[in-house]
């Protein structure tokens, strides 16, 4: 145990006696053998608290990936507030103590044999399996578009990685010096933080405000269906915001391809393909699941979680209906919202709490309600603290904040509270 | 909130802070070792804490003032930013966090001060009704 690490876990320690988490008061001594596809926000929480609930387990982790990207942080990055370094740590520093991190990924699931084979060929065997991979940015779905192309010729995307976010900060920036259209959007079916596409617009227009280029830019926000966000309150709040700031909105435009050289974008509408110039354009590509959670069994069968492989997933339990030794947790789960890290801070406890319930002859009870979360930056210095359910009921975690409003204090939480709460939620504490 | 038990924002706050946390709890157990040693002091002179205390919330109380300007400006934000009493009452309480370092110092150093005074004022005392 590092220093750090160990001062850290004294002194909770001590704090212990005052108030005990609830998933983390039960334990298993079960000896089942638990494997962990992916090591991001939700295969690192559900190893923590894995590794304190369930002490004689064998808990297998495997992802290739070595580093780990604190993802919220790509949009404040994209504002030119944060650097890439600030989002950018290890997983090992955060791998609990007697997991066996296997440095591959997995190329195939056979749920029918309770078994994953990963790059190298290795078969692993389970009694349980969390499906934690994650999505794929499929920026090759949009005819043109190239990550390479981010930062060049007025494209941005600030979902593809954190350097990615960066060019693109420097491509808003250009935007503003040099003026024109200025064209954003999101992709259809379901995404990630569905908040940040709106987040980027904002911080758009607030810079050039800043700059005294408001004037210069003509901003356009290409909604994907008749509304600009899914959850009513919001939508009205925001669609109402965007009159305010002059930021024009397009209904039902989905993005389909992009001519970098011409700087001309084309949208699927309901009257057919439309196209656009643009002087600058913030691209989000559709999203799905990895190819080896796709080409599986494990996706949805039918219904509109189908097409794009969203794990089958009961939405309470999040546990496989066909597969019930299968659980999906974080962005792979399909389940209506639930898209964020924020959700992954409430759907990580429920499932381990199930799990440990389980495996030691009693009934698991813990049921997630949707909770989703993005605190929708509206500009330098202010957000509105958005957290909501599955039926879209708004459910603010501070009383005292009202979600609705552009607060400081809200910006506060985004910019100096989500990062430590996330690491955190990594080591299973939060 | 109620999943923010005193663990959890233990552990939200030291992956913040990384080293900071614990210079800060350092800060805070010194200032409090000479807060006390102050007072004990001041005890022993038999005088009176008041004036170092009320100096102290003065300086406090500025500090405070000064801070809550200034707390805006660390989290890349502008003053114009606060918007509504919840904005005004957080940049309070995060402003009495240098307020209570001031405070303290202050309270400590005029403590001191007003003890060996008077410690100093009783000598001469002693010495001239001697002498
Ligand atoms: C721009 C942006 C802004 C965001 N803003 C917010 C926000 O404000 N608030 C918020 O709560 N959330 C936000 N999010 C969303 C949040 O980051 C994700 O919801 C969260 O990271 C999901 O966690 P996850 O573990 O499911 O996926 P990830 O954290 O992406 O991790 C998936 C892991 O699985 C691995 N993997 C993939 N395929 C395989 C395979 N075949 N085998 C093994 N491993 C595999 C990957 O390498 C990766 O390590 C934002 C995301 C982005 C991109």
């Amino acid at each position: 145990m590092k220093r750090r690490e160990f001062l850290i876990a004294g002194s909770a320690a001590a704090l212990e006696g005052l108030s005990v988490n609830a998933s983390q008061a039960q334990t298993s001594e079960s000896r089942a053998k638990i494997v962990i596809a992916g090591a991001g926000a939700a295969g690192l929480s559900l190893a923590s608290r894995l590794r304190h609930g369930m002490p004689n387990a064998t808990i297998v982790i495997v992802d290739a990936k070595k580093q780990h990207h604190f993802q919220p942080g790509y949009t404040l990055i994209g504002a030119g507030l944060w650097s890439p370094s600030q989002v950018t740590s290890n997983n090992a520093d955060y791998m609990p103590r007697g997991i066996e991190w296997i440095q591959e990924a997995v190329t195939a699931f056979e749920p029918e044999t309770n078994a994953v084979f990963t790059t190298s060929g290795t078969r692993i065997d389970y009694d349980f399996l969390l499906v934690a991979t994650g999505l794929k940015l499929d920026y090759d779905a949009i005819e043109g578009m190239d990550t390479a192309l981010i930062g060049q010729n007025g494209i941005a995307s600030v979902y593809a990685g954190p350097n990615e976010a960066q060019a693109s900060a420097a491509a808003i920036d250009r935007f503003i010096e040099t003026g024109g259209i200025g064209l954003f959007g999101r992709p259809t079916g379901e995404m990630k933080c569905a908040g940040a596409p709106l987040k980027m617009t904002f911080i758009a227009d607030d810079k050039a405000r800043r700059a005294g280029r408001r004037g210069a830019v003509e901003l356009i926000y290409n909604a994907h269906t008749g509304g600009v966000f899914s959850v009513p309150p919001v939508n009205e709040r925001v669609t109402e915001m965007f009159a305010e700031r002059n930021i024009a909105v397009n209904y039902t435009h989905v993005l389909a391809a992009i001519d970098p050289g011409s700087k001309r974008a084309t949208y699927r509408t309901a009257d057919g393909e439309v196209t656009l110039d643009y002087d600058f354009i913030h691209v989000i590509p559709p999203m799905r699941a990895p190819d080896a959670v796709l080409d599986s069994p494990l996706p949805w069968q039918d219904g509109n979680l189908a097409a794009d492989g969203w794990v089958e997933a009961d939405k309470a339990t999040l546990r496989h209906p066909r597969y019930p030794n299968v659980f999906a947790v974080g962005d792979i789960a399909g389940v209506p919202r639930g898209k964020t890290a924020a959700s992954v801070k409430w759907q990580a406890p429920i499932v381990v709490a199930n799990l440990i319930a389980e495996t030691a002859g009693r009934t698991g009870s813990a049921s997630y309600n949707g909770y989703t979360s993005c605190p929708m930056v509206t500009g330098f210095g202010k957000a509105m603290l958005i957290e909501f359910d599955y039926e879209g009921n708004l459910t603010p975690s501070f009383p005292f904040i009202d979600p609705l409003k552009e607060q400081w204090v809200s910006w506060l939480i985004e910019e100096k509270g989500l990062l430590g709460a996330y690491r955190a939620m990594l080591r299973g504490y939060a | 909130m109620s999943d923010f038990s005193p663990v959890v924002v233990f552990y939200i706050l030291s992956e913040s802070l990384g080293i900071w946390l614990w210079i800060v709890l350092a800060l805070a157990l010194a200032l409090l070792v000479g807060i006390t040693y102050a007072a004990l002091r001041l005890r022993a002179a038999d005088r009176s804490p008041a004036r170092p205390l009320v100096m102290a919330a003065i300086a406090g109380v500025l500090t405070t003032a000064i801070f809550t300007f200034l707390v805006p400006g660390w989290s890349h934000a502008e003053i114009s930013a606060l918007n509504g009493p919840v904005d005004y009452v957080f940049a309070i309480l995060f402003s009495m966090v240098p307020a209570g370092i001031v405070a303290a110092l202050v309270f400590i150093i005029a403590g001191l001060r007003c003890a060996s005074g008077m410690a100093r004022t009783s000598k001469n005392l002693v010495g001239a009704i001697k002498g």
